[in-house]
């Protein structure tokens, strides 16, 4: 029967090798314990803010045309409460007084699950920009005082972050915030 | 030659079998020892599928190797956690440690004037290195999209002040898009 011949013939070396089995396995071995005790477990992400805010009325436009839309002005100045006022342009148009309870989560993590449902339900009741063929997103804005600890804003961010909606985008649908945040100036 | 033949030298080697307790004269041990008519309680591993195996872990391991997991992170800086969050994304890291602030580990000024004065205001060092790379990259790619992202890292005690200064300031040096970097909670509905 014909075979293939793999040399060891003409004084040359043989160039059919086997893999020392045990040392491979032991190699392997190493690599996988490397691997997996440099492997993260801690995922990272982001939670985002823009500074993208719709500037000031356009005086050369027509008045229909700068129609405006309702913003969410979160106040988390007081001590007790949030505010949530519901503005148009400078008029203001609703305010809700929310308590301040933070809600511990593991270790030095907390939240505001009231404020998060709050938010929720007025943006049901009242967000502008609801379709999901609508591309615009309803505009937060986030009024602190200047002692405020940046856990303090995340966790407020977050919560205005809660209410979701869907979105199609070039024919497949997707789930985005109903919000975009940004900070105040005062 | 035969075994009869070999068996006169000592052989170093011998065949492999089972040899435990073997030179017992008790029947009974012996019995046990070679599975007493149960299974036989010594397996050998199946060395291919073994070896398969391995080489799946491996390469699993090997392709979440790169995860954003491995973004650098100061060691005195302690993220905030969150639930409705976004996946990192390649764009500058702004980083407040202490009173430093570096931008992709490159010093970029201090937050001690912010501080002193306790009103939110630009900060000149970071603008300007904020503003160099952007410049830098519309030379590198005429013609192309800026996206204007930059992540900010920052310590969870920190004060709106600085945070609110920093915000300020990468969005006059033209990031407008900035997002904190947070520890995901997994609770909420996370966006690709």
């Amino acid at each position: 029967m014909a075979g293939i011949d793999v040399g060891g013939h003409g004084g040359r070396r043989n160039v059919d090798h086997q893999i020392p089995l045990i040392p491979f396995i032991d190699f392997l071995l190493c690599l996988v314990s490397f691997l997996l005790m440099t492997a993260v477990w801690t995922q990272m992400s982001r939670i985002n803010a823009d500074a993208r805010v719709p500037g000031p009325p356009d005086p050369d436009k027509e008045l229909d045309e700068q129609k405006k839309d309702l913003t969410l002005h979160v106040e988390m100045r007081g001590e007790e409460k949030f505010q949530l006022v519901w503005k148009e342009g400078n008029t203001v148009r609703d305010t809700i007084d929310v308590p301040r309870k933070p809600v511990r989560l593991t270790g030095d993590d907390f939240s505001y699950p009231d404020l998060s449902q709050k938010i929720t339900e007025q943006w049901n009741s009242q967000g502008s920009h609801r379709a999901d063929s609508d591309l615009k997103v309803d505009q937060a804005v986030l009024h602190t005082d200047n002692t405020t600890k940046f856990e303090d804003i995340i966790a407020v961010i977050d919560s205005i972050y809660a209410p979701q909606r869907p979105i199609k985008l070039g024919g497949a649908e997707k789930t985005i915030p109903a919000f975009n945040v940004t900070f105040a100036v005062d | 030659m035969s075994q009869k033949a070999l068996s006169r030298f000592h052989q170093p080697i011998s065949v492999p079998g089972r040899r435990l307790l073997s030179h017992l004269p008790l029947v009974f041990v012996t019995k046990k020892v070679s599975g007493g008519g149960h299974k036989s309680v010594n397996h050998e591993i199946p060395l291919i599928p073994f070896i398969d195996f391995l080489l799946c872990i491996v390469l699993f391991l090997l392709a979440s190797f790169s995860a954003s997991g491995e973004l650098p992170i100061d060691k005195s800086v302690r993220l905030p956690s969150a639930d409705n969050v976004e996946d990192m994304t390649q764009a500058p890291m702004i980083a407040v440690a202490g009173q430093m602030i570096l931008v992709d580990g490159i010093p970029a000024g201090t937050t001690r004037p912010v501080k002193e004065a306790n009103r939110m205001q630009k900060l000149d060092e970071l603008f300007n290195l904020l503003k160099g790379r952007r410049e830098v990259y519309k030379q590198i790619n005429p013609g192309k999209e800026f996206h204007g992202i930059a992540v900010l890292q920052v310590d969870r005690e920190t004060e709106a002040v600085i945070v609110k200064s920093v915000f300020q300031t990468a969005a006059l040096a033209g990031y407008p898009n900035v997002s904190f970097m947070v520890k995901s909670r997994g609770g909420g509905k996370k966006k690709g």
